[in-house]
């Protein structure tokens, strides 16, 4: 069997030969540690654990996110089955020293306790058929994290798939016991960063902005106004002059003059200017 | 002579035609303001709390003002075919009254029309939908809720105004459980959502994934095109009539 790297990268893989060659007292700690996991049989797969590829509206919200199930990350046989695959949800400066040997359920692992004592927490724990493989591509694979808040405040389900407290981020992994022992894990993933809700008080009503259609409405229509208020004035200072003055300048006026007949004129007849 | 005398009678015809016109877009004003004030709309209660439902104040001005534009005119044509000056001068001077009414209307609904921001009503949305109480927060409640199912749509800008911001629905519902509102959720024909659980996840298909900005935007945006460009453009005819209908008093005796 050969061991793949540690996830903190300590040991180079394939030159154990090397490392003895250059021997000092320091370099065969590691090396004690990659024989005592290849002599436990503790695997690291490659597998990184990732939040769901596909769009999903709810990949993160404030206090639970989607993961990949994984499908084809551990390559168990068919008679494995005493393994439960788990979750370990972390913080991330839970990674560097993380101790797989703490069984889920224990105290450390609670997540009644996660942030409130310990920085990481088991959960989903399942059996292998449960993620076969290979997957079928129609379906939806997928792990919702924190759905479960039935059983966020109860001491006695310690693997509760309880609402995260806050926005992380966290990093996540999953570790498969055989009975109480750890046997494979995969990568840590990267960081992941859950929503923030802005408090609402922090939203700008309006931005006192008018639009050019209100603008150009509003100054047409007043010069509007304007000149049709200059024109009624004008009408009543003209209006005023007219009553002032002769009105016969402007009319022509029918006169009529009547020729008053005396008797001497009285053949002639009456003429009209 | 005869040429002052034939372009008097032009602009009389003139006059007697701009008057018709403004008769007639008297009444449709009157008619299309009588059914934007009378046709329900779902959204009322949310124009209501935001205090921005002055819009139909504007409506209620230009139902008015058609019916003075329908009369005005009346007397504007039995003033020009007479050719009587003070008739005449208490056509125009009533005319401008009515304009100036009509002009507070169109900028009355252009503005109000202008405030009415996503960012309006998502934070009334924001404040109010959730909450049990009575009166007006219930009936903002209940007409996001109408709303959501009726048109399809969830949130203002989105499902995720749920998540972006802190609400007072948040703060009665958990994050897990109702990351945005069941009403958001694709209901079968009974109502009740066809899959919970891909509707909490946000799976294509089981939530309404659109805002409903766009829903409530629309008929105010019809409203206040309705009202204020109509307005405006009514306006601009009757200030052409107005100047000829000056010149023409300054020509008769």
């Amino acid at each position: 069997m050969v061991a793949a790297g540690r996830s903190h990268g300590d040991t180079q893989p394939g030159c154990p030969h090397s490392r003895l060659r250059h021997s000092s007292s320091l370099t065969m700690v590691p090396l004690l540690l990659l024989l005592l996991a290849t002599a436990h049989g503790f695997q690291t797969v490659s597998y990184t654990p990732e939040l769901a590829k596909k769009f999903l509206e709810g990949q993160t919200t404030t206090t639970t996110f989607v993961l990949e199930q994984p499908r084809c990350a551990f390559k168990f046989q068919e008679n494995d089955i005493n393994i439960r695959i788990w979750l370990v949800v972390a913080a991330p400066e839970a990674v560097s020293n993380f101790n797989n040997s703490l069984e889920p359920g224990s105290p450390e692992r609670a997540f009644q306790n996660f942030l409130n004592g310990t920085n990481a927490y088991m959960t989903l724990g399942t059996t292998t058929d449960h993620y076969p493989c290979p997957k079928n591509p129609q379906d939806i694979t997928v792990l919702r994290v924190g759905s479960d808040t039935s059983c966020a405040h109860d001491k006695d389900v310690p693997t509760c798939n309880g609402p995260l407290p806050g926005p992380g981020p966290y990093r996540v992994k999953f570790l498969a016991f055989n009975g109480s022992e750890p046997v494979k894990e995969t990568q840590w993933s990267e960081l992941i960063t859950l929503k923030k809700a802005t408090p609402f008080g922090d939203i700008p009503a309006s931005d006192g902005k008018h639009s050019a259609g209100m603008i150009a409405l509003t100054t047409i229509l007043s010069i509007l106004f304007a000149i049709l208020l200059a024109g009624l004035v004008a009408m009543m200072i003209s209006g005023g002059l007219d009553s002032c003055g002769s009105s016969s300048f402007t009319k022509p006026d029918m006169v009529t003059v009547q020729r008053y007949n005396t008797h001497h004129v009285y053949d002639q007849p009456a003429a009209r200017l | 002579m005869a040429k002052s005398e034939d372009g008097i009678q032009i602009l009389r015809g003139l006059l007697v035609f701009g008057n018709v016109v403004i008769g007639l877009c008297g009444i449709a004003l009157t008619a299309e303001c009588i059914y934007f004030v009378s046709k329900p709309q779902d959204f009322y209660p949310l124009l209501e709390a935001t205090g921005n439902n002055d819009i139909y104040a504007a409506a209620w001005i230009g139902i008015f003002v058609g019916f003075a534009l329908l009369a005005l005119s009346i007397l504007g044509i039995v003033a020009v075919i007479k050719a009587n000056r003070t008739l005449l001068q208490v056509y125009i001077i009533l005319m401008l009254i009515t304009f100036a009414f009509e002009m507070a209307s169109c900028i009355t609904a252009v503005a109000h029309r202008d405030a009415l921001t996503p960012n309006l009503f998502l934070k009334q949305m924001l404040e109010r939908y959730g909450t049990t109480g009575t009166g007006m927060t219930a009936d903002v409640t209940n007409a996001w809720n109408k709303l959501m199912v009726k048109n399809h749509c969830c949130g203002v800008q989105g499902p995720s105004d749920w998540q972006n911001y802190a609400s007072k629905f948040r703060e009665n519902h958990s994050d897990a459980d109702f990351p945005w509102p069941h009403h958001c959720c694709v209901t079968d024909a009974k109502g009740s959502p066809t899959n919970l659980d891909a509707c909490k996840l946000g799976m294509p298909g089981y939530y309404y994934r659109n805002g409903c900005y766009d829903v409530i935007s629309e008929p105010m945006n019809k409203h206040a095109w309705g009202v204020a460009w109509f307005g405006f453009a009514i306006l601009c005819w009757t200030f052409c009539v107005l100047l000829g209908t000056m010149f023409y008093w300054s020509r008769i005796e």
